[in-house]
């Protein structure tokens, strides 16, 4: 490598790196992250459904019934939370296990007072009238009413201050209502409702690729997974807008500080674009090494106790990591030399976003995709988005964390990339070349690609 | 002997606007030349293909009597008009970024550089941010970024815009300096009693033509009868002079750059 080159790339990147915004960057968006699932964690064991509930029960069969349900709570808790699946398996030989999915599930703080309001058809117009108050004048929180069609269809009302609110806790009595009324039915029928105990089994769908030998990529994961895939898909996102903005300025100050003259006297403009995108990407690089290195911290069983996850964190598999790197190097370079091209020719930030968002658009096309891609992996979405050069980086790590695609498609994507980014940045050099050295009046889109196409 | 800089039959147009057209100039060694004209003459043009920055639509340029490659850039010291410079850059670190960029490693820069630092009192800033400098300090650091290659040739392009006495007599030092060595100096300017007091030749542009050009003597002879001459002159102090004179009788120290902040 050139040393001239070496010199603007070292340039940029202690320029980058020195500066405070850049370690505050790089602590606070892992800090921001990790506070979230804090939150999120510290949120979830509080759940609370607690509160005063009447029950008018016009069948006169399920009150008693509801009241034992919810008496018997420890169990139908498990039933009430929803968990993903795999968190909840009940293997004997495995109670650490057992213990981490306990530790994982949401805790349900349950503190109802159910009450029974005594009425009948012909009273419930008045009974309605002051069981509303009540629960306007927040003396209880909410109140049911059953009929003898609940124990026919399931059919029943609840009735609070707000149909959006206390979501959890009326899921959690339909549940207690749902053991008790399938119990009463079950008598009707003769069965002893024991026998519905006995004979409830829970049936665990453990995903497992189709393959002879065993992967390791068992369902186990897929939460993880799943939360690893988005990460870095967001990761490569995120990066792509933050250090595409970090060439927009760079470009700009140089030139907007006309210093870019005296370099381009010494160093050929592509040279002085080339250095700039490398420097600004080894200061990406540093912040993934930084990020990398505290999320080896948190992974040490210590921290990942603190995070209530005392099964530890699963490995993050290597093939995974490698898409990463190289999607990640691939899309940067592409946006990087089409954000240098963008810019070149202006000269504020307000003139070069108009035509930096193109590109940003493309982007963030591919972000709202991510779910159906990760759903569907082969889908006919996905593949064609993972061939499409300006949102190929994202689509096809993408599907390389889900679902390893057919190796001639991971080389047509890359192959496609390269060639984008071979023809980005020799058009981004031409553009750049002249671009940095008009002032004044903003060219229009068709005298940028003139200069693309103008002899030297 | 060679020209130090020839250019023969160029042109250079921007769409329709001719900015240089058919431009031929011969600018000897060791002379100090001045590239005169009005605004949107052609001289920035001008300099930016000799320097290499834009390319000529066509016609020939030679540099030390080659075609101008990425080496011959470095025999010479570029100010462009427009000067800048990394404004939260150390100053020395800024200046061995310009020394590396001219495959001059921090070594010699740094022997070459000293003499310099101390003449211009710029040793107590090596450390401090261009930003915290005044004008005329990061004037200095500018005028040595284009000495760290040691170059034959030297570009100036309009030197003189924009500074006040102090500076203008900074930049001549440089130049007389320059001129001792036995370099090239070439500088634009749309001044011409800066031109008249320090080129030997000069050319003159309008329109992106050449429409004179020679020694200032040899011109000045020709155009003797026909250009009406300055009434006799009683010699009297020149105001630059007093300014001088005056600034240093005033007994008070320069402003420090934090005060001119």
């Amino acid at each position: 490598m050139n040393a001239k080159l070496l010199a603007i790339i070292k340039r940029e990147y202690l320029q980058q790196v020195r500066t405070k915004a850049f370690w505050i960057a790089t602590f606070l968006i892992p800090g921001l992250g990790l506070g979230m699932i804090f939150i999120q964690v510290a949120l979830s064991r509080t759940l609370v459904a607690k509160g005063r509930i009447g029950v008018v029960d016009l069948s006169g069969r399920l009150y008693e019934p509801l009241l034992a349900e919810y008496k018997a709570r420890p169990t139908d808790e498990e039933e009430g939370t929803k968990t993903e699946p795999g968190k909840d398996k009940k293997t004997p030989d495995a109670p650490v296990l057992e213990k981490a999915s306990q530790a994982q599930k949401p805790k349900l703080v349950t503190k109802l007072d159910l009450f029974q309001v005594n009425a009948t058809p012909e009273t419930l117009p008045a009974v309605r009238t002051k069981l509303n108050e009540d629960v306007q004048k927040e003396r209880i929180k909410a109140y049911i009413v059953l009929t003898p069609k609940t124990l026919e269809t399931g059919a029943a009302e609840w009735r609070a201050q707000s149909v959006k609110a206390e979501v959890v806790m009326r899921e959690q009595i339909a549940n207690y209502l749902s053991r008790a009324a399938t119990k009463e039915r079950l008598r009707d029928k003769g069965v002893d409702p024991k026998v519905y105990e006995a004979a409830r089994v829970r049936v665990d769908l453990e995903a497992h690729e189709a393959q002879e030998i065993e992967s390791g990529e068992s369902g186990k994961n897929v939460g993880f997974n799943i939360a690893v895939s988005a990460t870095f898909f967001f990761l490569i996102y995120i990066s792509i807008f933050m250090y595409g903005a970090y060439i927009m300025r760079g470009v700009l100050e140089e030139k907007n500080n006309r210093i870019v003259e005296v370099i381009v006297s010494s160093v050929r403009p592509t040279t002085l674009m080339l250095g700039k995108i490398l420097g600004i990407g080894l200061v990406g690089l540093t912040q993934y090494a930084v990020w990398a290195g505290l999320a080896i911290a948190v992974t040490l069983p210590g921290a990942a106790a603190v995070m209530g996850m005392s099964e530890g964190i699963p490995h993050i598999p290597t093939g995974t990591i490698g898409a990463f790197v190289l999607f990640f190097v691939l899309g940067y370079f592409l946006y990087a030399s089409l954000y240098a091209a963008l810019t070149a020719p202006f000269n504020t930030e307000q003139e070069a976003q108009q035509f930096v968002m193109i590109p940003g658009m493309m982007l963030i096309l591919t972000s709202t995709t991510w779910f159906f891609a990760f759903n569907q992996p082969n889908g006919t979405l996905a593949t064609a988005l993972s061939f499409f050069p300006f949102t190929a980086p994202l689509m096809m790590f993408m599907r390389i964390s889900v679902q390893t695609p057919p190796l001639w498609q991971i080389g047509l994507s890359v192959t496609i990339l390269l060639a984008t980014i071979w023809a980005v940045a020799w058009f981004a050099g031409r553009v750049y070349r002249v671009g940095i050295l008009m002032y004044g009046k903003k060219p229009t889109l068709p005298e940028i690609f003139r200069w693309a196409f103008q002899a030297d | 002997m060679t020209a130090a800089i020839s250019l023969k039959g160029v042109v250079k147009s921007f769409g329709k606007f001719a900015a240089v057209d058919h431009l031929d100039l011969e600018i000897p060694h060791g002379t100090t030349f001045g590239l005169l004209g009005p605004n949107g003459a052609g001289k920035t043009t001008t300099i930016r293909m000799i320097m290499n920055i834009t390319k000529p639509d066509s016609g020939e340029i030679r540099v030390l009597g080659e075609k101008m490659s990425e080496a011959l850039q470095h025999r010479i010291g570029y100010l462009p008009e427009e000067r800048g410079l990394y404004r939260k850059m150390k100053v020395l670190e800024q200046l061995l970024f310009f020394a590396a960029i001219k495959d001059v490693d921090k070594d010699t820069a740094m022997k070459r550089l000293s003499p310099w630092i101390d003449s211009m009192d710029l040793r107590p800033w090596l450390q401090k941010k261009t930003e915290e400098l005044s004008k005329g300090m990061q004037q200095k650091v500018q005028f040595l970024g284009t000495l760290v290659h040691d170059p034959d040739v030297l570009i100036l392009d309009e030197p003189f815009s924009g500074l006040d006495p102090m500076n203008v007599i900074l930049v001549k030092d440089f130049l007389t300096e320059f001129k001792r060595q036995g370099k090239t100096v070439i500088f634009s300017t749309h001044v011409l009693e800066q031109a008249e007091r320090m080129c030997e030749s000069i050319a003159l542009l309008y329109r992106g033509r050449k429409i004179l050009d020679g020694t200032v003597k040899d011109i000045k002879h020709a155009y003797l009868d026909r250009v009406p001459l300055p009434p006799p002159v009683e010699p009297e102090p020149e105001l630059e002079k007093i300014f001088i004179k005056a600034v240093q009788e005033s007994g008070l120290e320069a402003p420090t750059a934090e005060e001119l902040k």
